[in-house]
Formats: C-alpha cells, structure tokens, sequence
C-alpha cells in the first residue's frame, strides 16, 4: 500500500471532516468546524523556549527528588516523607502494583518526557535529526496523559488537611520544586504541540538536505 | 488532487476523510492519502495507520463494563485502616470525606467528593451512554456527546488524587507508639477503576460518534 502525505486537506481526527487548509486560518490554534476538536496548533517559536523549560523541568525533578516533601510533628517527634517515600509506602505494605502506578505518573512520566524531549530537541537545534525520532515522538504523546504532576499537588493538599487536624504538618522543599515541576511541565506542553514539533523536523531536514 | 468541497458551518453535505479516501494518523495527526493495501505506516510518525482505531468499541466497552464491575468494591471495601493506642478504624473513601467535613475542612471535602465519587460515577454513565448510542447505531446529537467524552477524558486524571493522599499518609503516619496507617485492599479497586476508565477514554475513537450520526 502507498502512502503520501496530503498538504491541501486536514481531515478531523476527532469526527473525520475534511477541511481545505486554504479555508483555515494559517497559526496558532486551529479548530474543526463541525465538533471544535482541535486540529492543530503552533507557536512558530524556535525550539529553544521548549530546551530551557526542559532543562529547568529536569532541575526542579532533581531537587523535588531530593529532599524531604512533608514533614509531621506529633507529640515532639518528627516523621519525614520524600517523592519516593509515598510510592514506598506502598510497596511495603505488599501493594507493589500501586507502588509502580504512584512512581510512575508522578516521577518516572515527567523524568522520561523531560529527557526525550531534551535528546530530540537539543540536536534538533543544533540541525541534526536524531535517530529513532517518530518512536521517541509517538512514545511521547503515548506517555501525554499519564504525568499526574499536577494531581499529585492536589493530593498532597488533601493529607496535609487531613493530618493537620491531629498533628502538625510542614511542607518541604521537595514540594515547593515539585509545584514548580508541575508549572514547568505544563509550560513545556504547551510549548511543544506535536504539530510545532514535526515543523521543526521539517524545516531541519529542508535546510540539511541539497535543493 | 481534486479539490473537496470546503468544510464551512453552512454547507448541508460535508466531505468526510472516509468519503475522500483520506486517513488521519492517531499518533500525529497527519492526513493521509492510502490507496490500496491493508496494513501501511503513517508517513510522517511511522504509526500503523487504519480507517477507525481497530476494535475501538468492543475494547473500550470490555474496560468500561471491568471498571463499572470494580466500581463497587473500590467504594464499599475500606481503603485504609489507622491503627491507634486505643482504637483501629477502617476508612472507605466516602467515609474518609465525611470525616474530612466533620473535621471542618468543607471546599476539601467537597473537592475530594467530586475527584473520587461523582467523577468516576460520571465516566462510567457517560461512556455507557456513549457505547450504547454508537452501539446502537443512531447518534441523535454528536455535538453534545462528543462535548461529554471531551469532559470525561479532561476530569478522568483527577480522581487519582485519593491514591496520591493515601500513599503520603501512609508514609507518614507509621509512629509505632501513636498511630499507623495501613493500606486496605479497596484503594486497589479504586485505583482500577481510575486507570481503566482512562485506558477506556484513550482507546474509544471519537468518528464513530459521528459515523453513526443520525444528522450532522
């Protein structure tokens, strides 16, 4: 079967409208006629907004890794938790499955996406296309819906609520960085829609390659 | 390449990506021209590419029915146990709100109620609903449908949030002389239920919504 891609339409990909691109307005953010899905969208920016929030994205991973994340006095003693802490303590009481599920949308999501990113973009940037890009890409946007940074914030208020009413809680640094984290990954997001994204491929491989 | 009609608010026919014999990557969304064959790669992203996302409605119906199955222990079984000098309680998840609201904690309360209550129960209507309709073969409004499946997918994620409180509450609260906090089975349902009903989101493909439309 042959393939090629079409330049003149962009078909819906949530209800299947065909739209002539010549009738859509040009940048930006672009939406079906019909069930206002969106099309596509682009920021026309260089990829370096999107290095530099990766690289403070991985930053504030590291610190939020590091440090304590809460801390609860009762009667003069002092228990601390850290990131992966939480996700511990579920393995140690057998529930190793969820253990895997805390770690993984809330450190190893954000850890992965902010690498990949920085191992596609940096050459990228630099004029190069990195080897195995369309997997690293199609992971990536795989990978979207499974980063609960900001949910974890949520949830984090929730025990500090819960326990302050029998003891004395105090958030650490850890959660001050992982609030950061959660604004910085989303920062980056919308910096790299995947449409922005196969641009910047795309004019790469237009300046690499002889006319 | 013939020029298709403009899609435009108005128009009474629409061209279609399936009426043009044009296809649309899931992965990145490039439209496509196929011809011929069966299986091919999406040109751009290398995805495999396929008219409508390949048993889209029996596999998102199978994980909707396993979550609504699991939606009934993950609220009666308790999902934690805290163990102190005197006393063990057992918490499910709505008696962890009421006691929030005893506690006097309201807008929490509230948020937690919502996160872990009324938005699975909503899913799980809402993807019912939406199975049943394309099931049946007659969407009557796809423009409201499509808008709840949007909303579905967008508040999904948040019921997380008692997972994420439960796994810091039992890291924390393990003072062996005061109080421990133990992890019960039904935080496992709970859990279940969030991340089927998101793989459920993530495998239903919205055109079938609108292939089944009765007007549109």
């Amino acid at each position: 079967m042959t393939t090629s891609r079409v330049s003149s339409v962009i078909v819906c990909h949530a209800c299947d409208l065909a739209h002539r691109l010549d009738s859509l307005a040009g940048d930006a953010r672009v939406r079906c006629v019909r069930c206002r899905a969106e099309l596509y969208r682009t920021n026309d920016r260089s990829p370096d907004t999107a290095i530099a929030l990766a690289v403070t994205a991985l930053a504030l991973l590291i610190l939020a890794n590091v440090y304590p994340l809460v801390a609860m006095t009762v009667n003069g003693s002092t228990q601390m938790t850290t990131l992966i802490g939480a996700s511990q303590a579920y393995y140690e009481q057998g529930y190793w499955v969820l253990a895997l599920l805390v770690a993984f949308t809330t450190v190893i999501v954000p850890l992965i996406q902010v690498l990949t990113l920085l191992y596609v973009l940096v050459p990228l940037r630099f004029g190069r296309v990195v080897r195995g890009q369309s997997l690293l890409f199609r992971m990536l946007n795989a990978l979207r819906p499974w980063g609960l940074t900001e949910v974890f914030m949520l949830g984090a208020v929730v025990a500090l609520v819960k326990l302050s009413a029998q003891a004395e809680v105090s958030p650490q640094v850890s959660l001050a960085a992982y609030g950061l984290l959660m604004m910085s990954i989303a920062a980056l997001s919308s910096a790299t829609p995947s449409e922005q994204y196969w641009r910047w491929v795309k004019a790469q491989r237009e300046a690499g390659s002889p006319a | 390449m013939t020029t298709p009609r403009v899609a435009t608010p108005g128009a009474r026919t629409l061209a279609t990506g399936r009426s043009l014999g044009l296809l649309v990557c899931t992965r990145c969304r490039a439209t496509v021209r196929a011809i011929g064959g069966q299986q091919s790669l999406c040109p751009r992203c290398e995805a495999p590419l396929s008219v409508r996302r390949p048993h889209s409605l029996s596999t998102t119906a199978a994980l909707v029915i396993t979550a609504a199955v699991l939606y009934i222990p993950a609220n009666l079984l308790p999902v934690m146990r805290t163990h102190e000098i005197l006393s063990d309680e057992d918490d499910t998840i709505l008696s962890g709100v009421i006691s929030l609201a005893h506690q006097g904690s309201w807008p929490i309360a509230l948020l937690v109620f919502f996160a872990s209550i009324v938005v699975p129960l909503l899913k799980l209507v809402a993807l019912g609903d939406i199975l049943f309709a394309v099931w049946r073969g007659r969407v009557r409004n796809p423009r409201q449908r499509s808008r709840l499946f949007r909303l579905v997918e967008f508040v999904g994620r948040w019921s997380m949030l008692d997972v994420f409180a439960l796994s810091l509450l039992a890291s924390l609260v393990q003072i062996q002389s005061l109080a421990i906090v133990q992890v019960r089975p039904g935080v496992f349902a709970f859990a279940a239920v969030v991340v089927l009903t998101m793989l459920a989101a993530q495998s239903f493909d919205e055109r079938l919504l609108w292939d089944a439309a009765t007007h549109g």
